[in-house]
């Protein structure tokens, strides 16, 4: 663990940053920081569906199924909200909750599909959840037409003493602390699952799951932890999305998109790090923010560019960019060019064979 | 009444089949010869009914005459993806071939959002559009059956050219076994050049066929993509052959929950995507 420490330290000071950034971005920008603080929850919240859709890459189990877990997040908070009288900031843990007993589930089912078996397995899975969830009673799910969900956070009413911008300003640097809170929460997961014996029984079980096991990893009980952490904080993440936006749909809240951003964003960022999935967080929801803007549909093309640019050019994504830069102008600092190495065999036990 | 209904539904699958085929036939090509999952696959076959329909609406070809064009073009659109962005990844590790496709899959289906929107585009003024026979109450359109027998003719003439011509044969050797292949003076980056341009020709001609039967949005190929995969993977993958029971049975068990289940229409898609995850549970049990 004392390895550990420099990255918690950066972690603590991140979480400082998020506490101070609304007050800071207030007295800089005025009335522009009330979009300004939705764009960094936007970026935040695709920064955790990153972080998350990596730990689970982190075991070689390359999944689909982003969406589903998201979708299930999101449903439980909205279904939670119309029947029962639970406290709103409760939905979020629930919807965790609910996300990584089905990764348990589905987990259970695909351990031994590899590679483009399990991708396919839990793209089914995605789809065959989106249906269900449709064919659940209206008065329960709302069918094909969705459900309103309750905000989060009521409007700070101060009447008389402030004005519109302000308690959208308000409102928004609730959200920004909620959002700051989740993503610190994925970054410590990914943290400890990098710095402590994990990481050598995730990358064990990525590389040759024959070999982890004689080493002593228990291949099935790795694949599911990270399976189950990683739904459970896509899952909360839903639930938190649900809430903001105050919708859930069928067709968007279990939109195949959710899936695609969760893993260009680690692709382009570095694969198997935590810096790379929040660096990659960072550039695409600049990018896809321009892009909306310019085109109603088919923005997303950014997306496949940016992901069929990587594979080919930058296949170790910006951090092994940067490395192989930083290596370029002196020696190595220790410990960096073992991220280098591990970000070099993406699935390299994945040749091909029958599941 | 049940009766008929029954026999609707299995006579509408059966037809469904050919097609279902047909794209698979591509996709199974594209896997077994190169070894290359090609989550493209469904938008070849997207880009062929939106050619159909741009050819139809500027110059008015009759679907059947677009074929003529859009087979080839689809063919050259193959060659170029491979030799742009496919031939660069057959070493690399099976996820990035994955992700590039996957890739390749977002581009051309955003590119044609661009173009042409996402409403559903129809080819309307076909005279035989709306033509159809019927026995013992049992209704067969003119554009299915037609679609199913161009479908089958061009499956059976794939099985052909891999068993008995020279460059099937070729195909087939480089599929067994990339350096013997190579050494007996095969030039393999042809061939497979040669493959993943007719799988993708195979899948436009699917397209323009949809383009009659349906009213597709960009977003078709995605759906025959997984579509194809249940069928590639039921069939055993790499295995051509087994593509014309396999898509039968897909073909059937969908049409069929979707004419006696109540409300079954909506649940289409689940009944393939439910195949796929049982078929690739079940064989993982089995093989290990």
């Amino acid at each position: 663990m004392r390895r550990a420490l420099p990255d918690l330290a950066w972690t603590l000071l991140l979480a400082v940053l998020v506490a101070l950034a609304p007050a800071a971005m207030k007295a800089l920008f005025h009335q522009a920081s009330v979009s300004y603080l939705s764009l960094a929850s936007n970026a935040m919240s695709l920064a955790v569906l990153a972080l998350s859709w990596d730990l689970l890459a982190r075991t070689g189990q390359l999944s689909l199924a982003h969406a589903a877990f998201y979708g299930a997040g999101a449903y439980s908070a909205a279904i939670l909200a119309k029947l029962t009288g639970v406290p709103l900031f409760l939905a979020l843990p629930i919807g965790g909750l609910v996300a990584a007993l089905l990764a348990l589930g589905l987990g259970s089912v695909t351990l031994r599909l590899r590679g483009i078996y399990f991708a396919i397995a839990t793209l089914a899975f995605s789809e065959v959840l989106k249906a269900v969830v449709q064919e659940i009673p209206t008065g329960v799910a709302g069918g094909a037409a969705g459900l309103n969900v309750p905000p989060l956070f009521r409007p700070h009413f101060v009447p008389g003493a402030m004005q519109r911008w302000e308690i959208a300003f308000l409102r928004n640097a609730d959200y920004f602390y909620v959002y700051g809170g989740l993503l610190v929460l994925a970054i410590l997961v990914s943290t400890i699952a990098q710095r402590s014996r994990l990481k050598a029984a995730f990358t064990a079980v990525r590389t040759n799951e024959a070999v982890a096991a004689v080493m002593g990893v228990r291949p099935a009980r790795a694949k599911l932890l990270a399976f189950v952490l990683s739904s459970a904080l896509v899952g909360t993440l839903g639930a938190l999305e649900a809430e903001r936006l105050g919708s859930v749909i069928p067709d968007g809240t279990f939109a195949i998109s959710t899936t695609v951003f969760a893993l260009v964003t680690p692709i382009f960022g570095g694969l198997y790090t935590t810096l790379g999935p929040i660096l990659g967080a960072g550039v695409l929801s600049a990018v896809e923010e321009t892009l909306r803007r310019t085109f109603a549909e088919g923005y997303l093309i950014g997306y496949g560019i940016v992901l069929v640019a990587s594979i080919l050019f930058m296949p170790r994504g910006l951090v092994g960019l940067a490395n192989r830069l930083a290596r370029r102008r002196g020696p190595p600092p220790p410990g960096e060019d073992e991220a280098v190495r591990t970000a070099s065999d993406p699935g390299a036990a994945e040749s091909g064979e029958a599941p | 009444m049940e009766l008929t209904l029954l026999a609707q539904g299995l006579v509408s699958g059966v037809l469904a089949a050919g097609l279902y085929a047909l794209v698979s036939v591509g996709l199974a090509l594209a896997i077994g010869v190169i070894g290359v999952i090609n989550f493209a696959h469904g938008e070849f076959f997207m880009v062929g009914a939106f050619l159909a329909y741009q050819l139809f609406v500027s110059l008015g070809f009759d679907p059947l005459l677009s074929l003529v064009f859009v087979a080839p073009a689809l063919f050259v659109i193959g060659a170029l993806i491979y030799l742009s962005t496919i031939r660069y990844v057959l070493q690399a590790p099976e996820l990035n071939q994955m992700l590039l496709t996957f890739g390749l899959s977002i581009i051309l289906q955003n590119l044609a959002l661009l173009i042409w929107g996402g409403d559903p585009r129809s080819i309307s003024g076909v005279p035989y559009r709306s033509v159809g026979l019927q026995v013992a109450g049992v209704s067969i359109g003119l554009v299915p059956l037609g679609s199913f027998v161009i479908s089958l003719v061009l499956v059976v003439g794939l099985y052909a050219l891999l068993a008995r011509s020279r460059l099937g044969r070729a195909m087939r050797a480089v599929a067994q076994n990339r350096v013997g292949a190579s050494l007996v003076g095969l030039e393999v980056d042809r061939i497979y050049l040669v493959a993943f341009a007719l799988s993708a020709l195979l899948a436009g001609i699917g397209g323009v066929m949809i383009a009659v039967i349906q009213s597709p949005t960009p977003t078709v190929g995605f759906a025959f993509t997984l579509k194809a995969f249940a069928i590639v993977v039921l069939a055993g993958l790499g295995n051509i052959r087994g593509i014309l029971w396999a898509s039968l049975a897909v073909a059937v068990s969908e049409s069929l929950v979707a004419t006696l289940v109540p409300n079954g229409d909506s649940l289409r898609n689940a009944v393939f995507f439910a195949i796929i995850f049982v078929v690739l549970i079940v064989r993982a049990r089995r093989t290990a």
